[in-house]
């Protein structure tokens, strides 16, 4: 048996291999610390890409979004002169129907305006920042001519204060003697009166 | 650095090496007061390992042959034999030489022994005492076989002639680099006679052994090789002659120092020093001393072995270590380049957010109001319009009067608007009698859209002559193929001035006094795609 592996090899040897234990254990150590901070640095560094992936997808939506607004700048004043991002002004309304029924010589005029609610837009679309809302309005108006009812609800629509885009109406001749001053034209029409509403509430 | 031991019947000679040299040197009696200044000076020198080379007179070399087996067999055999010839000494050797040419073909075998072993025992005593690593113990007569290798003496028949510390001259005889005897004699020159005639007549003493033991033929030659320094040499070599069986090699310890490498060369004749370092260029294989004679190092060597281990273990761990970090730092390095990049990415994004334009809402509400204004309002579109591109189309037809429009915006190709039944005052002769339509199919109202589609009803009369049906079917389809000519805009016949399809009832009223004209009813639907219009 070699000396080597009796008890008094193992006691002469003792500090020689306890030496090797500690430079195993500590090359280990200093192996497994080396890779645990490799893999650390890759996985930071992936992270690090990613990072730089989305901001550099951050920085275009930026500049997109500035260049959309840019380019939207002047269509966003208008609609912010005509009132879209402001709340009804039903008495606004009232009057400027009434005005234009004198304007144009209607002979009679019925309308309704329905409590406003949360517009529903085709396909469900929402918009994350602003609500749409809208008052259903109905109007029935009696002329002598169809253009006057055309001209009235032109004008209606046309208007410098809001948005009234008419999705139905319905123009029908009235029987009657052609030579009389009577309303020979009857209107049906429907419309939204919209208006849009800041989810953060910065305007009414 | 090691240590070597020269050790003869009246010297033991200490020589410390450091390198290629020899850095210490000390020479002891062989006596109780030699051991003791021995014990003293080996305690100096404890962590070297020793090696001790033993010329000695009590060597006895003997020649055998045993069959040609197995290494186990033969390790069993030797053993067997070195211990019934030398039974009452430990310090005992056989080094099989070479196998007989003919017959079974033995191996040749030869055994010496230090047959006195009271002669070691006092220095491997101070050895063990102290725990100094015993590397082996040597014959200097075996070992000597490498010199001649290493001097180019390869004779048939050589015979090495070297001096020891202490007055001897060792004779050690090769047949084909094979030693097969050796012996010692003491240099004791008689009255009137040189130490070049001593050499001369032991020499030719021991030719004649050699020969008496028929080592030589009839015109073998025996090349003796004496091994002297310069200043030796010139008392020496007068008395040398040579003859036909013998021959005679002066060794100048100058050329051998040079053919060696050893610096300086020795001072003088006696060999220990060449011996020391041929065994530092060539070490040889411990001859005598057991396994537990040189355990401590063993364990020395085991020690080293462990060290020497660690050190390459931890420095493969450290190298992998390296590697590991090499790798790291590098891709720390390209994280420090995203970092900066990922700065300037931010301050650009920061400078860009602060130039865009605000009317104190955030971006999103203004990107969605105008979003929403250019997908629903922007296009959408008016009656009016309408009304004007088909008041243009009936102008071109005076005969057609417009009693009814019913017109919806919508998103729904498929939507149709709810239009009144038309009272006519005079109506036709002929007419088709259809089953009640089916109810319009109107929008749905509650989904806002961007009105994508125009679509109206659109009830009226044609004026024609009575009973010219083909004349009104032909101007209401001609109608209707104008307004289809509109951009994105399509026109058909829904209710027809006369329906003629086979499955139609139709009903025929003519009466003794008809009017000269008619004018029948027809219904068209026009759909206006604002999607397809360029």
């Amino acid at each position: 048996m070699s000396p080597v592996f009796t008890a008094e090899g193992w006691k002469a040897l003792r500090g020689a291999w306890l030496v090797l234990a500690l430079a195993v254990a500590a090359g280990a150590v200093f192996v497994y610390g080396s890779h645990w901070y490799g893999l650390k640095e890759k996985r930071d560094s992936i992270a690090a890409g990613r990072s730089l992936e989305e901001a550099r997808a951050r920085l275009d939506r930026a500049r997109r979004e500035r260049d959309n607004l840019n380019e939207s700048a002047d269509v966003f004043r208008m609609l912010v002169a005509r009132g879209l991002l402001e709340r009804e002004h039903r008495l606004d309304l009232v009057e400027k129907v009434n005005a234009l029924r004198s304007r144009h010589q209607l002979f009679s005029l019925d309308y309704e305006i329905a409590p406003q609610r949360a517009l529903p837009l085709a396909g469900g679309r929402v918009f994350p920042s602003v609500d749409v809302l809208a008052s259903r309005v109905k109007l029935r108006a009696r002329a002598l001519h169809e253009g006057d009812v055309l001209a009235f609800i032109d004008e209606l629509s046309r208007s410098r204060q809001g948005f009234y885009p008419v999705d139905r109406c319905t123009l029908r001749r009235i029987a009657g003697p052609a030579d009389e001053l009577v309303a020979h034209v009857e209107a049906d029409c429907t419309l939204e009166w919209i208006t849009l509403r800041d989810k953060a509430g910065r305007h009414d | 650095m090691a240590h070597f031991l020269y050790l003869t019947n009246s010297r033991l000679v200490s020589m410390a090496t450091r390198g290629k040299r020899i850095a210490a040197r000390r020479e002891f009696a062989v006596s109780g007061e030699g051991v003791a200044e021995f014990d003293a000076y080996l305690a100096t020198l404890r962590t070297e390992p020793v090696h001790l080379l033993t010329d000695l007179a009590e060597e006895d070399f003997r020649l055998d042959t045993i069959p040609h087996v197995g290494s186990r067999d033969r390790d069993a055999i030797l053993a067997r034999k070195l211990t019934q010839m030398f039974r009452n000494t430990p310090f005992r050797y056989a080094v099989v030489q070479g196998r007989e040419p003919e017959g079974r073909r033995d191996d040749r075998v030869l055994y010496t022994a230090i047959t006195n072993p009271e002669v070691l025992r006092p220095w491997l005593d101070v050895i063990e005492r102290l725990n100094v690593p015993l590397g082996g113990i040597y014959s200097a007569a075996v070992f000597s076989s490498a010199m001649l290798q290493a001097l180019d003496l390869l004779f048939p028949h050589a015979l090495l002639v070297t001096f020891t510390p202490g007055g001897a001259m060792r004779q050690t005889y090769f047949r084909d680099q094979e030693i097969k005897f050796s012996r010692l004699t003491p240099i004791d020159p008689e009255e009137g006679q040189s130490l070049g005639t001593l050499i001369s007549e032991e020499t030719t003493r021991t030719w004649q052994y050699l020969d008496s033991l028929r080592h030589f033929g009839e015109h073998d030659r025996l090349e003796v090789c004496v091994m002297l320094h310069a200043g030796d040499r010139l008392l020496v070599q007068p008395s040398l002659r040579d003859f036909a069986q013998i021959q005679h090699h002066i060794l100048d310890m100058e050329g051998v120092g040079a053919k060696l490498g050893i610096k300086p060369a020795p001072l003088g004749s006696t060999a220990e020093e060449v011996f020391v370092h041929l065994f530092l260029a060539r070490p040889g294989r411990n001859h005598f001393a057991s396994p537990q004679m040189r355990r401590f190092d063993t364990l020395r060597r085991a020690r080293i072995t462990l060290r020497r281990t660690a050190v390459a273990v931890f420095a493969a761990c450290l190298a992998w270590t390296g590697w590991n970090m090499d790798r790291a730092l590098a891709t720390t390095d390209q994280d420090l380049r995203v970092t900066r990049e990922l700065g300037m990415l931010n301050q650009e994004y920061d400078r860009v957010t602060r130039s865009m334009p605000s009317f104190g809402v955030g971006g999103s509400t203004m990107r969605d109001s105008v979003a929403f204004y250019n997908s629903a309002i922007r296009g959408f579109p008016r009656v009016t319009d309408f009304a004007v591109a088909l008041s243009r189309v009936l102008d071109r037809h005076p005969e057609v009067q417009l009693g009814q429009l019913a017109w919806l915006a919508t998103d729904d190709p498929k939507a149709t608007p709810a239009i009144a039944k038309l009272d006519l005052k005079e109506p036709p002769p002929v007419r088709a009698v259809t089953a009640e339509a089916a109810p319009a199919r109107p929008a749905q109202p509650e989904a806002f859209g961007g009105g994508r589609y125009e679509i109206a009803l659109v009830a009226g009369t044609v004026h024609v002559a009575n009973n010219d049906f083909r004349g009104a079917l032909a101007d209401v389809n001609r109608l209707a193929d104008e307004l289809s000519a509109l951009p994105g805009t399509r026109a058909d016949v829904v209710e027809s001035p006369l329906d003629t399809a086979s499955n139609v009832q139709i009903q025929g009223r003519h009466s003794e006094r008809e009017p000269q004209t008619m004018e029948p009813r027809f219904v068209l639907r026009v759909v206006r795609d604002h999607g397809a219009a360029p």
